[in-house]
């Protein structure tokens, strides 16, 4: 170690992006190559799989697309458009009732102990399970239900009221409460980081409130929006708890399809499926890419952080 | 505040201005925490529910520590499972989740230690940071689906313990990351080159510099870890092999059986007591101290 000496050139060339622990960079390439080779080449190679055939847990490798062909004759389309439109519908409401939200939280509220205990509860549920969040609400609207009980001794009707669960009605309903926190946080960051000298100059030279949101705080937010259009949409396309507790079988969606299909040794339709969505995913990658690209990419939003 | 604020024209605006004037917030926020509501409202449904005669009906009432006792006590719970019609053992589940997030903390935590602090610092980051928090983009079952494929179809692998302990790495290692860059990111490098002038050597500068200042981050990544494996379900779908992982087990059993739902309550309002307690040290170690060290 011949560190006690003082040299000025010390750091260039690698050691300029490396300025401590020279075995960094080994243990960083090391992890690297173990994340990219085991993780998301796999992940890329579902697309390779489903142009192949076979049958259980025995493939061979002649390319074709029948396992499109049998998915889409099964009816897949009509599913994937289903959890499509439902998770799209689900989004956009939860960035309407977002935006205004997070734009409080970020620019009005002064607060602090409103803030702290609003950005808790914005925090905790990304550590509960998913099914504990969402169990309950059999009970609540079931045939026997907390509401229907009331409805039915109120007297507003006259037998239980059934779409409230196990419909596209409760399917919505439960998406709502689970995936508001993913759309809050990304906005929230987003606005928080636009200056308040440009709210203010925009006010002092006469434009109008609704003027400052369209002009000024709409475009800056405009990466929060993305990332929690995509932070949000994508998950709840997938998602394997509220969909079975709060659709059962009358809304079949993305998870209970993949399930059946792995469940009756379907590997490689599966294959097909989740291709599908591979692809959908990745086109939203590259719209968060360009997105993110003014703030100089998601690096970009964390060297903002720095400040 | 601005000019315009102080002017003394604002307080003549006519009522239905003012109204017009503070509606739009007062509507987003109002809507803001009724989501909120509709979030936390069957958490505590769960809570009290659990502690009721009759949990199925939705109705509280009729107080009872009973499914408590059925969940904690092995032998009773097999005896509550035969009245009951089922067989609720939630042994062997807890203590395989916990043992998975335990060794998924401390991945996480070697894993963040590794790629944090440099992460900020290369200058090609972005198709790094990219691949890092992929498994982000991509809906928790396909991820899950992706790697059965490769790991039992394309190079024939059987699954077990290790491949559980893979997918909740891969799900978990991404908020961590996230939580660490937040530290990273903020880490002042001139005091490593500080350090090494004044002849500190390489280990020295890892224990007595590094590791001190990025303590947020690192118990962050180890809690981020701990709780997102801990209730993590999409990917141990496909990824298990014989044993079930709590929120598994919790999650067949009821979709099974309508009568294990009282268990279910109890063993999730455990759970869901104890990942908030632990989401609550989390913030506070992470996050709380943090202000105070670095001014």
């Amino acid at each position: 170690m011949t560190s006690a000496v003082y040299s000025p050139n010390k750091s260039s060339g690698l050691r300029d992006f490396i300025p401590h622990l020279p075995a960094g960079v080994w243990s960083l390439s090391g992890f690297s190559l173990l994340w990219f080779g085991g993780i998301v080449l796999p992940l890329l190679a579902i697309i390779l799989v489903s142009f192949l055939q076979g049958r259980g847990l025995n493939i061979n490798f002649d390319p074709t697309i029948k396992q499109y062909e049998r998915f889409f004759s099964y009816g897949g389309g009509d599913m994937l458009a289903r959890s499509v439109r439902i998770a799209g519908t689900v989004t956009i409401i939860e960035l309407l009732l977002a935006f205004p939200f997070a734009l409080w939280l970020a620019k009005g509220c002064k607060n602090n102990t409103v803030k702290l205990l609003t950005f808790t509860a914005l925090t905790v549920p990304f550590f509960l399970s998913p099914a504990a969040r969402v169990i309950v609400w059999r009970s609540v609207f079931g045939i026997n239900g907390v509401v229907n009980q009331v409805l039915l001794g109120a007297g507003i009707v006259d037998k239980p009221v059934l779409w409230l669960i196990f419909s596209e009605f409760s399917v919505h309903f439960g998406f709502i409460g689970a995936f508001f926190p993913t759309m809050v946080w990304p906005i929230f960051l987003s606005i928080s980081l636009i200056d308040n000298d440009y709210l203010e100059a925009s006010g002092d030279l006469g434009a109008s409130r609704l003027r400052t949101l369209l002009h000024i705080i709409f475009p800056l937010a405009l990466p929060g929006i993305v990332a929690g259009f995509v932070f949000t949409f994508i998950p709840m396309l997938g998602d394997a708890v509220v969909s079975s507790y709060m659709g059962g079988n009358n809304v079949l969606m993305l998870a209970a399809q993949v399930q059946s299909l792995i469940g009756v040794s379907n590997f490689l339709v599966a294959a097909a499926l989740a291709a599908v969505v591979l692809a959908i995913m990745l086109a939203f990658q590259v719209l968060l890419w360009f997105a993110l690209k003014p703030v100089g990419g998601l690096a970009g939003v964390f060297a903002s952080l720095r400040r | 505040m601005t000019i315009g604020n102080l002017s003394p024209t604002r307080f003549r605006l006519p009522f239905w201005q003012r109204l017009a004037d503070w509606a739009p917030t007062g509507i987003s926020i109002i809507f803001g925490y009724a989501v909120l509501f509709i979030l936390y409202f069957p958490i505590a449904m769960l809570m009290i529910l659990s502690f009721s005669g009759e949990p199925n009906t939705g109705i509280p009432g009729d107080w009872t520590l009973t499914w408590y006792e059925s969940v904690i006590f092995a032998d009773t719970a097999q005896r509550e499972g035969e009245a009951y019609g089922s067989n609720f053992r939630v042994g062997d589940p807890l203590l395989l989740s916990i043992m998975l997030a335990f060794i998924t903390a401390v991945a996480c935590v070697i894993a963040v230690l590794i790629v944090g602090p440099i992460l900020p610092r290369i200058k090609w980051r972005g198709p790094f940071l990219v691949g890092f928090l992929m498994p982000l983009m991509i809906p928790g079952i396909v991820g899950g689906v992706g790697l059965f494929m490769w790991y039992r179809l394309v190079i024939h692998v059987k699954m077990g313990i290790w491949s559980l302990v893979l997918a909740h790495f891969v799900w978990a290692f991404p908020f961590a990351l996230l939580a660490m860059l937040v530290v990273a990111s903020r880490f002042d490098t001139r005091l490593m080159e500080a350090a090494e002038d004044l002849g500190a050597k390489p280990w020295q500068r890892f224990w007595q510099i590094e590791i001190p200042i990025l303590k947020p981050g690192i118990y962050a990544a180890g809690f981020f870890g701990f709780l997102l494996s801990f209730n993590e379900l999409p990917f141990s779908i496909f990824m298990r092999s014989g044993q079930d992982t709590l929120p598994l087990y919790l999650w067949i059993q009821s979709g099974a059986h309508n009568t294990t739902v009282p268990l279910i309550f109890a063993m999730s309002t455990i759970v869901t007591v104890g990942s908030i307690g632990l989401t609550f040290l989390a913030i506070k170690l992470a996050f709380g101290g943090g202000k105070n060290d670095v001014k």
